[in-house]
């Protein structure tokens, strides 16, 4: 019976990886002041760039390093579209989502002759514990930036007060551009995470709703670094739970499948649910 | 004079980007080793191939009026709907399994009862659907968007369950329920359908280009339109003039909420009359770019409905003639066009003001 417990733990840590990059590249995205609804396809192309690069180099890590610049180059559009031709965040948001939709099987009908999952991969050994270290590492830097740097106090003034930041001669638009390409980049790492470490290839739309999902830990968490990270766990937690059930034979007969797959998306409308109005968004979050 | 022109080409704009957006989705092709200027024959003339291909255009076009509706109504509050993907399943699924459930006597007047009653139980489901999404707004404060897509899920996930588990058509192997009853198929020998040699379309195009009149009417002239109006320019100044916040919401969730439920009544009484997993090709993400390039003006829907349904209608027809292009093209050409629609606001409203600017400089 122990052993149940520990599997949950362990898949829960192993579930919230994603979550947690798509959380940090939220958390850099909005405190900037930018509204970032297309974390989903970031996490879509960091996904499919990482599986395709490393099947054709067989080495992940130029599968992360390439799915990285890719989703960076990606959100290019984004910016251009919102901080150039300042379009609204939601709609664009919602457009990149589409395209990255749309492209991917297009780009894997042109690739592999398929629309469907990108052949499986084989991983070295040292993939089990490489999502970790990368996800140190995207942790460390991420807070060092955000709080040790004077870049990441301009990124946070560009999102709270952009006046303030124009007096002392800094535009707001460059730091907001860096910190979104920043996001994406660190998406596109999770990305990367989600085709090589949680399974072995692509599969379409397996990103599952993941990079609202983390918008929304962001939400609850009110903007904050450290409790954005709890609560990824606490939604990675709710997906190993709905793993972990839906394997269970005697549970998947009371409960069907589709009520248990749809636990990680009630939990987040919970979440919601239960969130005190006390945290403020960023002013200039738009 | 002047005035006048600029006021035409900032209500020009998007169609300006619609045609920089097929520009750029066709010239992607080249990247795919297609032609571009046969991919943009095909989007192009793929609609009025034959009289049947015509009418599948046009039920498309129903689908899309109904679903830009529901995502242009609650723009003009100031809201982003894009859960009405969740409200097209659940309301399909509630006009099926009422559809098959109550079988009328057979006499006109049973079947235009049952079929009011059907029509009224669907419109609410999908209205209570969507507001859910204006009560999250209202107390919670959650992000609509976020909220929306959580929802799309669930509701997905329900209908899925619902109709494998319970409502399975015994005599089918395609996850679908039942027909709904023969006497409420009284589509079938609709007269639109009959012209256009039985393809989709039925008569709840009728019905679609009505409400966008109707719509039109109720937001310029009547005092009701002008606070949904006032309240999306300016929700706290609104909130002072004494517009109540809550009403608008809830109403234009609302009414967001029956027309996507339109459309689920458009795929079951119009069409397939039975609820098929899959059924919609993403209405409800298709009908933001409608919006979009309408200007959320509710004629113009009809305009730009008729024309993203040719453009959808080619991209279904690109996976076919083409060796790469799937018909996931039809998601590209809608984010280039949600793109480059956004885009061209900016750059005609740039124009404007500084324009604007050098008449106050003269002034001075």
């Amino acid at each position: 019976m122990d052993s149940v417990y520990v599997l949950l733990l362990l898949s829960t840590i192993r579930l919230s990886l994603p979550l947690f990059f798509a959380a940090i590249g939220a958390y850099f995205s909005e405190k900037s002041g930018v509204a970032q609804i297309a974390l989903e396809s970031y996490l879509l192309v960091g996904a499919f760039t990482a599986a395709s690069a490393t099947y054709f180099s067989h080495s992940v890590i130029v599968g992360y390093l390439s799915a990285a610049l890719v989703t960076a180059l990606f959100a290019q559009v984004f910016c251009i579209l919102i901080l150039k031709f300042k379009g609204n965040s939601i709609v664009i948001g919602t457009g990149m989502n589409l395209l990255a939709m749309g492209l991917i099987p297009i780009v894997s009908k042109t690739l592999f002759n398929s629309t469907g999952s990108t052949p499986s991969l084989e991983l070295p050994e040292f993939n089990s514990y490489l999502p970790y270290l990368t996800l140190i590492a995207v942790v460390m830097v991420s807070y060092w930036l955000s709080e040790k740097t004077i870049w990441g106090l301009q990124m946070k003034f560009a999102g709270e007060k952009k006046l303030a930041l124009q007096s002392v001669g800094i535009s707001a638009t460059v730091r907001q551009w860096q910190s979104v390409t920043f996001s994406a980049l660190v998406t596109g790492l999770g990305g990367a995470v989600l085709s090589t470490a949680l399974s072995s290839s692509y599969s379409p739309l397996m990103s599952a709703g993941r990079g609202f999902i983390a918008l929304a830990a962001l939400i609850f968490s009110g903007w904050n670094f450290g409790r954005a990270l709890f609560v990824c766990l606490f939604f990675g937690f709710c997906e190993a739970l709905q793993i972990q059930l839906q394997s269970n034979q005697l549970i998947s007969m009371y409960i069907a499948a589709e009520f248990i797959q749809m636990i990680p998306y009630a939990a987040t409308l919970l979440a919601l649910l239960l969130m005190k109005s006390k945290f403020s968004a960023p002013a200039e979050l738009r | 004079m002047n005035a006048k022109l600029k006021n035409l080409a900032k209500n020009l704009a998007p169609w300006f980007g619609l045609v920089i957006g097929v520009f750029i989705s066709c010239s992607l092709a080249w990247f795919f080793n297609e032609s571009p200027w046969y991919v943009f024959k095909v989007l192009a003339t793929s609609f009025f191939n034959s009289k049947f291909d015509l009418g599948l255009t046009l039920f498309y076009t129903t689908c899309l009026i109904f679903s830009g509706l529901a995502f242009a109504i609650p723009m003009k509050a100031g809201l982003f709907h894009i859960g009405s993907e969740g409200q097209i399943l659940l309301s399909a699924l509630v006009a099926a399994y009422l559809g098959s459930k109550f079988v009328p006597v057979n006499n006109s007047f049973s079947v235009f009862f049952y079929f009011l009653f059907i029509l009224a139980a669907t419109l609410a489901s999908g209205a209570l659907a969507a507001l859910i999404l204006a009560f999250f707004k209202l107390f919670k404060q959650a992000h609509e968007v976020v909220v929306a897509i959580m929802l799309n899920f669930i509701f997905a996930a329900l209908t899925t369950w619902m109709t494998v588990n319970r409502l399975q058509n015994p005599n089918s192997q395609n996850p679908e329920t039942n027909l709904i009853a023969p006497s409420l198929q009284f589509m079938q020998n609709d007269f639109l359908k009959t012209y256009f040699d039985n393809s989709a379309v039925s008569s709840f195009l009728i019905v679609a280009v009505c409400s966008c009149v109707i719509l039109f009417f109720l937001e310029k002239k009547t005092l009701l339109g002008y606070q949904v109006r006032a309240y999306g320019h300016n929700p706290a100044a609104a909130t002072r003039m004494g517009i109540s916040s809550s009403q608008i919401l809830i109403l234009c969730m609302g009414l967001a909420g029956m027309f996507s439920a339109f459309v689920g009544l458009t795929e079951v009484f119009g069409n397939s009359f039975q609820y098929k997993i899959g059924f919609s090709p993403q209405y409800g993400f298709l009908g933001i770019a409608v919006a979009l390039l309408a200007r959320q003006n509710f004629v113009g829907i009809i305009a730009s409905a008729f024309l993203m349904a040719c453009l959808h209608k080619g991209a279904s027809d690109l996976d076919l003639e083409t060796n790469f292009l799937t018909r996931d093209f039809s998601r590209v050409l809608q984010a280039i066009i949600i793109f480059s629609v956004a885009a061209s606001y900016y750059l005609f409203s740039r124009t404007q003001t500084s324009n604007k600017k050098l008449v106050k400089k003269k002034e001075i």
